[in-house]
């Protein structure tokens, strides 16, 4: 392989690992910027979503073949199903803490995402559960850079994703109120909006975006198991810090240049794949102590 | 705010009394008599044990340490610390690696730890302690992270399977290797830990931790440095954490990252919040529960971080403050 | 203050069962059993422990050993090196005569210590680690080959398909991180190239960077060295990036369920295995008890664990007594034990004295004997 093919190759790399980081950054940024709240349980939610996606392709499987039709069934029968859960998490842990001290919130999140994780343990023993679709290795070569068919898809089903979100939340109503909301949630409760409705619909969204991440995630790589959000939840923080928190098209850039640049880390020479965590949280502490407000975030002002 | 004293040592005996005497307890001299009695049941506990009971009682006591240093962090001082176990990394690495690499005497590492405790608090709390205090969550976590990944590729630390053959320290020529040794080892250990943080609590630093915890702003008004009072809570659960590393590298001979991982730092914090965060009973009660849970119901060991965490949810949820009743 | 109450009382109540719990139920010949029963690998723990319970059914329906039968005991070590330490005292301080088991290599290290300190005859089974030779006190035995013997066998396999330029990758845990340095070790030392010495972090689930990286050294063979879950991934990124060389995995990745999650992926990758009941002769009978004692199919490390059981009972029939160290200089002097496994007899350093290695190959979604 010659350098240029290797660079191109790793591009096409990173946009693929930076699609699924985007998606499960839009649910962080989107659920923060509503109700300033670092949801630890959204990396579980990925993960549930790919359990949920591996149910309901099983179960209709028989049906509707396990191939491309089976997959968008079960994507979006389980975004649905998990964006629900998504919504039932807010109203039973988060809503009730919203007025409490942050401290409280944050360790009442770390509960929520430990026991969406350890159930899953418990029911799947722990193991690995492998994910077959019959997706096949069929795909493009160009020159020495190869991309399946399967990559496209994931890569414009992401697209698709993104930009009927940034439609969503500009050009509706709906959307409307949730920006709204982010900026003042009592001027909005006195302008007649029902800001309970719209935070468990921000929450929708973006939990069956973690989902939809999940399944296409599970699908791709072919096998899930109950830790595997950890990982990209942690990755999708840096990414939705890295494109400014709050802001979506900044968790959309911030994903796709965290997964550009790791790829294109692992080609640096003389230093070993054994540093790539230090350098992933080495960016996201740097970027918090210095730039905390990210590419695209706004400063906020402290109110006393 | 009088808070309850009986914390020099305990067993659930004691939680006994104190739950149902509390108005007894008020006069000094009924505490001391407790805390006597207990300290008392605590010391001749092994003579009636044998080496398993007392190998899990020792590690009751060494999680009373580290979860009250990590109380300091998280119960006074209000900030969400999601690495912890890396400050108990580098006290363990300090003594195994000058114990088995340099052949140190294992009394002479425990300053050199404490010392490299103090460095990587100033090193991950200086920086950090302006953030807010969801910021501060994540950095912690990434600095856990990176400690131990740094552990597992360092030739130094014995990469991925870390160190062995880490001496057992000795007094005078009495070393210490059996396990009633280290029972009274952790047990001291765990009194003083009580001790300093009774002491710290109802110092001119614990009121000015309670009055940022509970409004920074204000606080920060009425001429307290909050990032310095902050540093001096992240410092100091350091210490804690760093000298109960030295301990456990002495005590286990053996240590490798994996010990260091995210889940340990998660485990001691729910010892702290299970009990009631800020309150040293409390910690105590969360710090038995850790480790007898999973030694009582075998059967759900799996199942331990689920169990806790849903309590810890409930706990949340219903009684913010903890378990142990607050006194007003 | 009610509440309070509660909770003291629950406090007590779980440190009066725990002590409770503490009484020593008398019996014949106590053996401990040391395996993973919760945790990450407690599937491969219980496998053991039925293995092992399984050869002490059939020792005591056959009699027992010098008439006295066999109880077990479970101390479980959660394949954590702190509750491993837990589970040996436990073990010590109920006076078994010997311990059977010893799954991680993690947690099996530091319990050396305990049973070389109480002098505690212990067999393990499945541990692997270089490591636990140099922290053996001389009443250890390890029945299962050591990583230099699974060294040896990959080197052979990888001269023999002609490769030069080796790719290594591991998951910074001790087990793997171990192999692929003795591996590296080894190789360099032959005058022939490592291009590749690469780790990824466990549960990581994208490594096409790392696969795109390794395709541009092209190496002519590339050696995994830890456990099937990421090795599934790792080899499906290699492939769909375009690699075409050869695949091995260490013993690790032994599991039908690497190439279940790595689908076609998989088919041509060689694996290094200490034997399963597949493919031993003499396992022919423990397979079918097995299957009809627990209804399932044993796994990887059940024969050395039934064999650990076996090896024992013959030990101290041997000494004659169950004094411990009669029945430490009884294993140690083992000469010809037909195990279903193979016949064990130890080196000086207390290690299997012959490399029970196999290669196995994909074939069609199964492993196969290779050539």
């Amino acid at each position: 392989m010659s350098l240029q093919d290797i660079l191109l190759q790793q591009l096409a790399n990173g946009l693929i690992l930076g699609s699924f980081y985007a998606l499960v950054a839009l649910g962080y940024t989107m659920v923060y910027g509503i109700i300033k709240l670092l949801n630890f349980a959204h990396g579980d939610l990925y993960m549930i979503g790919a359990f949920c996606g591996f149910l309901v392709l099983s179960l209709i499987s028989a049906v509707v073949g396990d191939s491309w039709a089976g997959l968008l069934c079960s994507m979006v029968l389980s975004m649905i199903a998990v964006g629900l859960l998504g919504v039932l998490i807010q109203r039973i842990a988060y809503q009730p803490m919203l007025a409490a001290p942050r401290l409280s919130i944050l360790i009442t999140a770390l509960a929520v995402s430990m026991i969406l994780s350890n159930s899953v343990m418990a029911f799947t023993d722990g193991e690995f559960l492998a994910f077959s679709t019959d997706l096949g290795f069929d795909g493009v070569e160009l020159g020495n850079v190869f991309v399946t068919y399967t990559q496209i898809v994931l890569v414009a089903a992401a697209a698709i994703l993104m930009v009927a979100l940034y439609l969503f939340v500009h050009k509706t109503l709906y959307g409307k109120a949730m920006r709204a909301i982010s900026i003042d949630k009592d001027a909005c409760r006195l302008m007649g909006i029902n800001v309970n409705k719209i935070i468990a619909l921000t929450f929708f969204i973006g939990t069956s975006l973690a989902a939809a991440a999940g399944i296409m995630a599970g699908s791709y790589y072919g096998s899930i198991h109950f830790f595997m959000g950890f990982v990209i939840g942690l990755k999708a923080f840096t990414a939705a810090v890295i494109g400014g928190i709050g802001s979506i098209p900044g968790a959309m850039l911030g994903g796709l240049l965290l997964g550009l640049l790791e790829s294109y880390g692992t080609q640096i020479p003389f230093i070993g794949t054994e540093w790539k965590d230090v350098f992933s949280f080495g960016i996201l502490i740097l970027l918090l102590v210095f730039k905390p407000t990210g590419i695209l975030g706004q400063t906020e002002i402290e109110r006393m | 705010m009088a808070d309850i004293s009986n914390s020099t040592s305990t067993n659930s005996a004691q939680a006994v009394k104190a739950g149902g005497l509390m108005a007894w307890l008020e006069p000094q001299q009924n505490r001391i008599l407790v805390l006597a009695a207990l300290a008392g049941i605590a010391l001749a506990l092994p003579l009636i044990l044998n080496n398993y009971a007392m190998e899990v009682m020792s590690s009751v006591w060494f999680y009373v340490v580290l979860c009250l240093g990590l109380n300091i962090v998280v119960g006074y001082a209000g900030l969400l610390d999601l690495g912890y176990a890396a400050f108990f990394a580098v006290g363990a690495y300090t003594t195994g690696i000058l114990t088995s690499h340099f052949g140190i005497n294992f009394w002479l590492t425990i300053p050199v730890a404490i010392f490299f405790s103090i460095c990587a608090g100033v090193i991950i709390g200086g920086p950090t302690l302006r953030l807010r205090s969801d910021y501060l969550a994540i950095v912690t976590l990434g600095f856990g992270e990176i400690v131990r990944i740094i552990a597992r590729n360092l030739e130094i630390t014995g990469g991925a399977s870390g160190l062995i053959g880490i001496e057992k320290p000795s007094i005078m020529g009495f070393e210490l290797n059996e396990i009633q040794h280290f029972y009274y080892v952790f047990l001291l250990l765990a009194i003083l830990a009580c001790f300093i943080s009774y002491r710290l609590q109802h110092s001119r630093l614990g009121r000015a931790w309670q009055y940022v915890r509970e409004d920074e702003d204000a606080a920060e008004a009425m001429g307290i440095n909050r990032v310095g009072i902050k540093l001096y809570a992240y410092v100091i659960g350091a210490i804690f954490g760093g000298v109960a590393g030295c301990f456990f590298a002495a005590k286990m001979t053996a240590i490798s990252p994996e010990t260091f991982m995210f889940q340990q730092s998660v485990l001691i914090l729910l010892g702290v919040v299970l009990g009631g965060m800020g309150k040293i009973p409390g910690v105590i009660i969360g710090a038995f529960a850790l480790v007898l849970f999973p030694e009582v119901f075998r059967e759900l060991g799996s199942m331990r971080i689920l169990v806790f965490a849903v309590v810890m949810l409930i706990i949340m949820l219903y009684r913010p403050e903890g378990i142990w009743p607050a006194k007003k | 203050m009610k509440k309070s109450l509660f909770m003291s009382s629950v406090g007590t109540a779980l440190a009066g069962m725990f002590l409770l719990g503490q009484v020593a139920i008398a019996a014949d010949l106590k053996i401990g059993i040391m395996v993973p029963t919760t945790g990450s690998e407690a599937t491969a723990g219980k496998d053991m422990e039925n293995a092992i319970k399984l050869a002490a059914e059939e020792i005591n329906k056959a009699g027992g050993i010098m008439g006295m039968n066999i109880v077990t005991m479970t101390g479980d070590d959660a394949c954590d090196p702190q509750q491993a330490t837990a589970a040996a005292t436990k073990l010590v301080s109920a006076e078994v005569a010997a311990v059977v088991g010893g799954y991680c290599s993690g947690a099996t290290l530091p319990t050396l210590k305990i049973y070389g300190d109480a002098n505690v005859p212990f067999v393990i089974a499945a541990s692997n680690s270089t490591k636990l030779i140099d922290a053996n006190q001389g009443n250890a035995f390890q029945i299962n080959s050591t990583g230099f013997d699974q060294v040896a066998t990959a080197i052979e396999l990888f001269k023999g398909q002609g490769v030069e330029k080796l790719a290594i990758i591991h998951q910074g845990d001790g087990y793997s991180e171990d192999l692929a340095k003795l591996t590296r070790e080894k190789w360099s030392g032959m005058g022939k190239e490592v291009v590749a010495y690469e780790v990824v972090n466990k549960g990581e689930q994208d490594h096409s960077a790392l696969a795109t990286r390794i395709r541009s050294k092209a190496p002519d063979a590339i050696f995994w060295t830890a456990y099937y879950a990421d090795g599934a991934l790792v080899i499906k990124q290699l492939r769909q990036a375009g690699y075409r060389n050869l695949i091995a995995v260490g013993d690790g990745s032994n599991s039908p369920k690497l190439l279940e999650i790595g689908g076609k992926a998989t088919e041509g990758v060689f694996c290094f295995s200490n034997p399963t009941v597949d493919y031993l002769p003499a396992a022919k009978a423990f397979h079918a008890n097995y299957k009809k004692a627990f209804d399932q199919e044993p796994d990887a490390y059940a024969p050395l664990s039934y064999d650990g059981m076996k090896l024992l009972a013959d030990a101290i029939k041997r000494a004659g007594s169950t004094d411990k160290d009669a029945i430490i200089k009884a294993l140690a002097a083992t000469g010809s034990f037909e195990g279903i496994a193979g016949p064990i007899s130890f080196t000086e350093q207390n290690t299997l004295a012959r490399s029970n290695f196999v290669t196995l190959v994909a074939k069609d979604g199964k492993w196969i004997l290779a050539e």
